[in-house]
């Protein structure tokens, strides 16, 4: 009987894990996700006659993305160098290197929603900017007018003006007209009244205001014209043939907004509901882009710190079964940092 | 073989990380140097480019892989060459101004907000100083 050795077994398909593997495919389809962010930003940005790029406009601050930058790189070393300590059975070194990573983590969304905040407190939100001095004025009174509804809802809501048609302006302004000279409603006890009787000529002034740069909106004449119906025509009249009244101007309203921020009775609502008016020519598709990037780029970094929380997880149990999910995510991790290194650059520098 | 392989190389990652910090404050260097834009964009570009293969060849380890490495990210190399260049030809279609009715009277508007924005620029100290007073 003769034995044959057999033949060594095949060894089909790429020298690396599966998991390895598999992740490189994904990191391949995650190259394509950014790609075409990115190339719809070129073609946007450079379709568009213009672009904002002054930091007084955009609010960008190189600064804050810079130090983020330089948090993603620190955190791309703290993995791979522990990544390094696994693979060298060292597991306490590498869960400290791994929760320095996490903290950087934290540490780069903090900045990004500092970031965030500022644009938002300037309202640089995509569809909300303004893009034209014209566009300005109207993005004014829009806001205006949400503030004297909300100071309304005030009077229509605690019952001081009872009225079956709460959301007609003009109805509950002249009852609200009534209210310093008017006796309490029923069961509305008098010090409650009195309140309201103390701020309804404040948010009367403020309507009679938002209203005549309503109607000089809609003429769009000049703030320096009368608006009353009587006094416009009498003005009208007394034009010259061919002569017409003088346009709104943006920075009339600037100057009307500045003063009505400063009143005392109710600038902190103005202050407080309408945005400083600033044109940003194609400033709604900068946020637009500028936002999806930055945006799909923190949830990467997300889903990146629940990977390494579910290796921090195991705690001391930690061992070299983790060498390769830890390696896996790491290469993640490198891909979120490599993606940053371009966005820095596109959206903070040029 | 990388995954078996990883004791055979040694990379001093503490020197890649120097390099790309350098590379970082790099960028910057060029933002404020105000040089003419298209330079600025070529340099920073560059920079950026260069700071992606130190990670990809020492922290994604693709420097020591197989040539594995080649089948699996030529085809996502070419496409995503490919998709900006293909897109490119729509940079012809001035996406704004043909579609914003409010384009007609956008560039005088702009013109006068911006020519009125510049007139209230600040005055430099030294130039204030040296005009007569009046």
């Amino acid at each position: 009987m003769s034995h044959t050795a057999a033949p060594p077994a095949l060894k089909m398909g790429i020298p690396i894990p599966n998991s390895k593997l598999g992740l490189w495919l994904f990191l391949g389809t995650e190259i394509m996700f950014f790609t075409a962010f990115i190339g719809s930003y070129i073609v946007l940005r450079l379709g568009s006659q213009g672009w904002p790029v002054d930091p007084k406009d955009t609010h960008i601050n190189v600064l804050l993305g810079g130090v983020n930058t330089f948090v993603l790189i620190v955190s791309s070393y703290l993995v791979v160098v522990a990544h390094e300590a696994m693979a060298q059975k060292n597991f306490g070194k590498a869960r400290t290197y791994l929760t320095g990573t996490m903290i950087l983590a934290f540490l780069f969304l903090g900045i990004k929603s500092v970031e965030y905040l500022g644009k938002i407190q300037h309202d640089i939100v995509p569809g909300h900017i303004a893009e034209t001095p014209t566009q300005a004025i109207s993005k004014v009174s829009r806001e205006m007018e949400v503030v004297v509804r909300k100071r309304f809802r005030e009077y229509t809501d605690g019952g001081a003006v009872v009225t079956e048609r709460p959301n007609d302006i003009v109805n509950v302004v002249n009852l609200i007209a009534a209210i310093p000279d008017g006796k309490p409603p029923e069961g509305m006890p008098d010090y409650v009244f009195r309140e309201y009787q103390a701020t309804a000529p404040g948010d009367l002034e403020l309507f009679r205001k938002w209203m005549n740069l309503h109607q000089h909106i809609v003429a769009n004449v000049s703030l320096t014209v009368p608006a009353l119906p009587a006094e416009y025509l009498a003005a009208r009249d007394s034009l010259k043939q061919g002569d017409k009244f003088p346009e709104l101007k943006y920075d009339e309203v600037k100057d009307l907004l500045k003063e009505m921020k400063a009143n005392e009775q109710y600038g902190s609502y103005v202050s407080a509901g309408v945005f400083d008016p600033h044109p940003i020519v194609y400033g709604n598709i900068f946020a637009s882009c500028y936002f999806l990037m930055t945006g799909f780029h923190a949830i990467h970094v997300i889903v990146g710190m629940i990977l390494f929380a579910v290796v921090l997880k195991q705690g001391s149990g930690l061992n070299e079964k983790w060498t390769d999910f830890l390696e896996n995510s790491g290469l993640y991790w490198h891909f979120v940092d490599l993606v940053w290194i371009f966005l820095f650059p596109m959206l903070y520098i040029i | 073989m990388s995954h078996d392989d990883h004791a055979t190389h040694h990379v001093n990652y503490l020197a890649i990380f120097f390099v790309l910090c350098g590379c970082t404050a790099l960028s910057v260097v060029f933002d404020v140097l105000h040089m003419p834009k298209p330079v600025t964009i070529v340099l920073v570009l560059a920079v950026a480019c260069a700071k992606a293969m130190c990670v990809m060849m020492y922290f994604m380890h693709l420097k020591f892989e197989g040539n594995w490495k080649y089948v699996l990210l030529a085809p996502t190399t070419i496409l995503s060459i490919g998709l900006p260049l293909a897109l490119f030809p729509d940079i012809g279609r001035s996406y704004y101004i043909s579609v914003a009715p409010q384009t007609g009277v956008w560039a005088p508007e702009i013109s006068d907000f911006e020519s009125h924005e510049a007139s209230h620029a600040e005055v430099p100290a030294a130039e204030a100083e040296a005009a007569p007073a009046e």
